[in-house]
């Protein structure tokens, strides 16, 4: 047996309130394709991150070739041989194919020159060895997703840093391609393998596992659950190894009697992120929305408030067909969101938990335009003590915690006759008290007779506060479940997109 | 309404005393001063270097001099609070200029004269804001493009000649006194507290923060961003048209090359005066203090004797070391 290139061993990782590795061992071998599988979350980022010098580790140790290494930084990484393929790509547009390839280290002649002859041979060696047939002269715009995924590699590849490319590591590579693209990519994956480079695959198509890997680890909430070759397994044992978890009980589920339709959407279409998509929402429900990244979650949450344009479909509220030319419009309509980025979407960070609350009502508090001293004050108050915030009246939101600033972001739905909340990852990122004070500001909610459509990536807040489970995949709804008949298994099945 | 009724149980925490962050208040106040400190320690030091700063008809002369500019700079304010700049108030300030002027001459009532002019003032900043708004055009290149068509407009208008000699009673506006203080100096005053009761009472001020400090959450919370962002710039004409008042009466004349340079010194006190350019943090109060600087640094270095080649010199430097300690002072925090 080979010795292994890489080894990670218990390696741990905190971030505030949240472990997101814990004791996690990573074993590589030489020329290996290694898929790395877990649901969103469940740490195989991170613990990328920690390879590629991005994070460091709280603990554990990483050697390679049977050496111990210190990581420090994406330049200790370099020099080791470990390249990094991220999900979004990195490249110049404006720039050449050759020059993309070479860019840090274009080959120069005399004082600044580029020399181009020598950059263009370069680029060629590198691509024909790659079997990539691509002029090195094409501008980096004119190429299609694949093919500049292409030039990436080729660029983790040319890298003239001291060391070969021993571990090379490819985040979702796929999700962006054609069927045709792939069978190239794969051709390509499996020619680097055979010339001894290590591959750690990360991916959530599951027949990828099986078409191109070798051996699989799969993490499950930080943790490391197994590590085994492809043979071993089956689809339905991968499905049960990433999901298998018990229900924990910090979900105070208190169903609400069911009133009448609050919310119903007919055929949502919008060009490249939902295919008609129609569900309705009644009074006192929670709808859960699982999927993946990438599955079309906030594009529905968006389209129903407004926030983009829709190519086809309806919105019926109370009964009414209406058509949202803005969030202002979802608002009046008594439709709340609570945006997935909240730093980006959902607070005005340097602004007061006050001011932020009172956002959307200023105009309703307004005496003749003009605001008193107290009026904003008056509304937020008693809503920053319900969700029990955190905060001093002078503080900027951007200085609270995230479980305190997510609080602010429900805040400003709370007052002002909104009936329909959609909660776009409502406790990411943050600690589980906050977490359960959020859950039972839904039950709440609820009992008060509004509905909710509560999107999230964890699939057991899903189930455990759902009274139904939309699953979504690509664009479209797979799967619907009822509170008694979803677990994580199916979900999980559906969200993958396999028959189940 | 529904959500607000089982609140009332617990005592509201908002109040709840200050959490170990309490480093921050201190130098958020140390920010707030620094600028009326510097403008102290300057009138301080100009006091001892010539005995005529600290004169009544001196401070009178540079509070009037500097009202142009720190009227201007409330506009830019508004501007820069929304994350946005305007490059056009000093041509918006020459053409409402020379509408005023016209129409003085013209026969128009001192009213009427003064209505056209603010209303020219007004239509350039609302054309700026709909074409950044609507057109989703960056607002550098916008203002750029109406700061040479409105000084064009000016030029074309005038067939680049100026326009002088007005009644006795349309420059009361700016000889006239109210007690011993100038009636430009009694007016700036008048236009910051109606601007800053605009900025701090009003829907519309909550709203320009909100935009400055995150447009996409702004427009998330259901605010018409787009409306909003066009009476910003809306105000800046305003402002500058009320600027061109002033100046157009103190002058005796109207002049369509006037206002050059007006936006770098509009950009500059409201910088100096601690609103942060990327939006959404700053204060008129600071504004004003900034715009004095300016006046007080221009007028010490005149009574000094200093070249005014070198007081270009020292007014760049006093600009960017502003910045530079506001920008430390913040990373502190």
């Amino acid at each position: 047996m080979t010795p292994p290139i890489l080894e990670m061993r218990g390696i741990c990782k905190t971030f505030p309130g949240v472990v997101a590795l814990d004791g996690v061992d990573l074993t590589l071998r030489a020329g290996e394709v290694h898929m790395l599988l877990g649901e969103n979350g469940a740490g195989k980022s991170t613990l990328m991150k920690i390879l590629s010098g991005a994070y460091r580790a709280d603990r554990g140790e990483i050697r390679m070739r049977g050496q111990a290494v210190d990581i420090a930084s994406p330049r200790d990484a370099l020099a080791l041989g470990i390249r990094v393929i991220y999900q979004e790509l990195s490249l110049v547009p404006q720039l050449s194919v050759a020059e993309n390839i070479f860019l840090g280290s274009l080959p120069a002649r005399g004082p600044g020159f580029v020399d181009r002859a020598r950059l263009h041979a370069d680029a060629a060696r590198v691509l024909a060895d790659l079997d990539v047939a691509l002029d090195p002269r094409t501008p980096v715009s004119r190429l299609g997703v694949a093919l500049r995924q292409m030039v990436e590699i080729a660029r983790a590849l040319a890298s003239t840093a001291a060391a070969q490319t021993a571990v090379l590591v490819m985040d979702e590579p796929t999700s962006a391609l054609t069927s045709r693209e792939v069978a190239q990519l794969f051709t390509l994956v499996e020619r680097l393998a055979s010339r001894g480079v290590s591959i750690v695959y990360i991916t959530h198509r599951l027949d990828e596992v099986f078409r191109i890997g070798r051996r699989i680890t799969v993490l499950r909430d930080g943790r490391h659950v197994t590590t085994q070759p492809i043979e071993d397994v089956s689809v339905g044992e991968l499905v049960r190894l990433m999901a298998n978890r018990e229900l924990t009980d910090h979900f105070p589920k208190v169903a609400a009697p069911l009133g009448e339709e609050l919310l119903r959407v007919e055929h949502l279409t919008r060009r490249g992120a939902l295919a008609d998509v129609s569900f309705a929402v009644r009074a006192g429900e929670v709808v859960g929305i699982a999927g993946l990244l990438g599955a079309g979650r906030t594009e529905l949450a968006r389209a129903i408030f407004g926030a983009d344009r829709l190519d086809d479909g309806r919105v019926i509220v109370g009964g009414q067909m209406v058509r949202f030319a803005s969030p202002a419009d979802a608002i009046g309509h008594g439709i709340g969101l609570l945006p997935e980025d909240r730093k980006a979407d959902g607070l005005v960070s340097g602004l007061t938990t006050t001011r932020n609350i009172a956002l959307p009502h200023a105009r309703r508090l307004a005496r003749f335009g003009l605001l008193g001293g107290s009026a904003d004050h008056s509304l937020a108050a008693p809503i920053a003590s319900e969700l029990r915030i955190k905060a001093t009246a002078t503080q900027p939101v951007r200085l609270l915690s995230g479980g305190n600033q997510q609080k602010v972001v429900l805040g400003k739905w709370l007052a002002g006759g909104v009936r329909i909340f959609i909660f776009d990852e409502p406790t990411r990122g943050i600690d589980v008290a906050s977490k359960v004070e959020i859950y039972q500001l839904m039950n709440r909610l609820t009992a008060r007779g509004a509905g909710v459509v509560m999107i999230s990536s964890e699939l057991p807040e899903l189930l455990g506060m759902s009274d139904r489970i939309l699953v979504m995949h690509r664009g479209r709804l797979r799967a619907e479940f009822a509170r008694a008949d979803a677990n994580e298994e199916r979900v999980l099945t559906a969200a993958l997109g396999l028959a189940g | 309404m529904m959500a607000t009724t089982a609140a009332r149980e617990d005592a509201p925490q908002i109040q709840a005393p200050p959490q170990p962050l309490a480093r921050s208040p201190r130098i958020l106040s140390a920010r707030r001063f620094g600028t009326v400190i510097g403008l102290a320690a300057l009138s301080v030091a100009l006091w001892i270097l010539t005995p005529h700063f600290l004169t009544v008809s001196n401070l009178l002369n540079v509070a009037e001099q500097t009202s142009t500019n720190a009227v201007v700079a409330v506009g830019m304010t508004f501007v820069i609070l929304s994350a946005g700049i305007d490059l056009s108030v000093g041509s918006i300030v020459a053409l409402s200029g020379v509408v005023l002027g016209t129409a003085l001459q013209a026969g128009h009532s001192i009213g009427l004269a003064v209505a056209e002019s603010l209303a020219v003032g007004a239509a350039c900043g609302v054309a700026n804001g709909a074409l950044i708004s609507w057109g989703r055009l960056p607002p550098f290149i916008v203002t750029l493009g109406t700061m040479s068509v409105a000084r064009g407009a000016a030029l074309l208008y005038t067939e680049g000649r100026p326009v002088s000699g007005f009644d006795a009673s349309f420059r009361m506006i700016a000889t006239g006194r109210i007690g011993f203080v100038p009636a430009p100096v009694l007016a700036t005053i008048v236009i910051y507290l109606v601007a800053y009761v605009a900025l701090t009472r009003t829907t519309f001020g909550r709203y320009v923060y909100a935009i400055g400090g995150n447009e996409e959450a702004t427009r998330l919370s259901g605010v018409p961003v787009r409306l909003h962002k066009t009476m910003v710039y809306g105000v800046s004409g305003l402002a500058s048209a009320l600027a061109a008042i002033i100046l157009t009466a103190r002058l005796n004349s109207a002049q369509p090359i006037a206002g050059m340079m007006y936006e770098l010194d509009a950009i500059a006190a409201t910088v100096i005066g601690g609103t942060s350019l990327t939006g959404g943090e700053g204060t008129l109060g600071g504004t004003l203090v900034g715009a004095l600087i300016m006046g007080v640094l221009r007028n010490g270095l005149n009574l000094l004797g200093v070249s005014s080649f070198l007081q270009q010199i020292v007014i760049g430097a006093v600009i960017v070391g502003a910045v530079l300690l506001d920008r430390i002072l913040k990373h502190r925090d």
